[in-house]
């Protein structure tokens, strides 16, 4: 029976993986044969894929770190404050959490071209901060942390800064983790908002020259796939055993 | 007392300004500009701003498109997320209490979460090159969204600790029947939003046929609610875009609401 099982869950893993696989396989051969044309091409023959795959990273890693900057005091205003409506307005957030893009990605837009900000950088980072998605799972999150640390932390100073410092985030690192991983990976992943917010090819991620595939040759196609998995794999590879314990969401009730 | 009270109330507020960031960009990108979105769909269009009230609406009800569209994306979530929920609830539960060689697999389960759609994409249009059917996207679909799932319901099933189950023994309670009515009790929440959770990620799916496809006409029966409202983007329409951003918005509001009340009184 156990090995049974190992056998069934041995494949099933298996053919979770193929996709990734195949896609790794297909980028070092061309027309049949193996080879590292398709990479050589994409690296020295392809003047757009460098700007792009930075760009990827910027908008990527700028959104990351910001998110951060807003979602734990936001986390922890609302285990602490007590306020009326507090309640409701976490239920606010989830159920923006909940809208799909295409209900949101209006709004953003109307919101970003009435401050001038369509085609430029700021449209793509600038809403993706506000995601709600880390304030729901860090709020979750901090209903586990130890409150009597905060107490006892209150009782030497006032600044909230410092008690988030110096208590608060050292408990949260699983939670962090786990959300810098979702959120670079979802950030990372983008393809309708570099396509509907952008105009110049210059300020466009490599999603988008993946996704226009068919303007360019199919050999760089595979590699340029591949080199985009990687800084989401070397992620994945990081803080994917904080996943479990992090993304405590369950239970909102 | 009075000073002690002076403090909770400077302390109450200090936390309370915390909050203010995420509110004012909230605010800013999205409640604000949705409140215009309810206002353009009201009107004739930008220039004259008339009020027609409901007709964008009743246009967009009536509209062919739109209501393929619908359909299309109500399948998905009646077909596709049972078989999703089903194969996590399976992989969580060998992750869980399988051996060791069986855990290690998580990773494989997982991966997808993480991978950009638009890397995979390539090899699916390359295994599936002829087909018309909509199998594609559905298993890219199931594909994509097991890792969240099975994330959610592997922490709800090692978070049941064993003192639970051994207070259960103490009251005199049957080793299977025990474990299976004290894990089904304990979980119910967590599969409950998982459903939830994928019934709105289908919601989601556009992304991935958009790149599978390569184009803003898909098949018929893969056209779902976001080709629609992407299509009126390109096209500027922006009455019937707000039209089914609303509507969109509602349905997803009542599904949610709906959720969240039967989770409370699944706690209960």
């Amino acid at each position: 029976m156990r090995k049974v099982n190992a056998v069934i869950f041995t494949v099933l893993a298996l053919i979770f993986i193929l996709p990734v696989a195949a896609t790794a396989v297909m980028s070092f051969s061309s027309e049949g044969t193996p080879s590292l044309q398709g990479y050589v091409d994409l690296l020295f023959d392809c003047f757009v894929f460098y700007p792009m795959f930075w760009n990827s990273v910027l908008y990527a890693a700028a959104i990351t770190i910001a998110q951060l900057v807003v979602i734990i005091p936001c986390a922890f205003g609302f285990s602490q404050a007590k306020f009326k409506g507090k309640g409701a307005l976490f239920v606010f957030y989830i159920i923006l959490m909940m809208m799909p893009l295409q209900v949101t990605i209006l709004p953003n837009y109307i919101g970003l071209r009435d401050m001038g900000l369509i085609n430029t950088p700021w449209g793509i980072i600038l809403p993706m901060i506000f995601s709600p998605f880390g304030v729901v799972v860090m709020r979750q999150y901090m209903k586990s942390i130890d409150n009597s640390v905060i107490e006892a932390a209150r009782l030497e100073t006032d600044s909230v800064f410092r008690i988030l410092i110096t208590s608060v985030i050292p408990q949260l690192r699983v939670c962090i983790f786990a959300v810098v991983l979702f959120v670079f990976a979802d950030c990372w992943n983008m393809v309708e908002q570099p396509m509907l917010f952008l105009k110049d090819d210059s300020l466009k991620t490599l999603s988008v020259f993946i996704a226009n595939a068919q303007d360019y040759t199919g050999a760089v196609l595979f590699p340029a796939a591949v080199i985009f998995l990687i800084p989401v794999l070397i992620l994945y590879f990081f803080f994917n055993e904080n996943l479990e314990k992090g993304l405590t969401l369950g239970d909102l009730s | 007392m009075k000073n002690k009270l002076r403090k909770h109330f400077k302390w109450n507020t200090k936390c309370k300004l915390c909050l203010l960031p995420s509110l004012i960009g909230t605010s800013v990108f999205f409640v604000v500009p949705y409140i215009r979105v309810l206002y353009y769909s009201l009107i004739d269009n930008q220039f004259r701003r008339n009020f027609v009230w409901l007709d964008n609406y009743i246009k967009t009800l009536t509209n062919e498109y739109f209501l393929l569209s619908l359909k299309n994306s109500l399948l998905l979530i009646v077909t596709a997320v049972p078989i999703l929920v089903m194969l996590a609830l399976i992989i969580s539960l060998a992750l869980s209490y399988g051996i060791r060689w069986v855990r290690k697999t998580r990773v494989a389960f997982i991966l997808p979460m993480v991978i950009p759609t638009a890397s995979i994409v390539l090899i699916w249009r390359g295994v599936f090159a002829d087909s018309s059917a909509v199998l594609p996207i559905y298993l890219l679909f199931i594909w994509k969204n097991i890792g969240i799932c099975v994330v959610l319901l592997t922490a709800a099933f090692t978070s049941i600790e064993s003192s639970v189950y051994e207070a259960a023994r103490l009251d005199g309670a049957g080793s299977f029947i025990l474990h299976t009515k004290i894990t089904i009790s304990m979980i119910a929440p967590t599969v409950f939003f998982t459903v939830l959770l994928s019934i709105v990620n289908s919601f989601k799916i556009f992304k991935e046929s958009y790149l599978y496809y390569g184009t803003n006409y898909p098949p018929d029966h893969s056209y779902t609610l976001q080709y629609y409202m992407n299509n009126n983007f390109l096209k500027l329409d922006y009455q019937s875009l707000a039209a089914s951003a609303v509507l969109t918005s509602i349905l997803v509001f009542g599904i949610v609401m709906a959720g969240m009340a039967i989770q409370r009184r699944f706690d209960r």
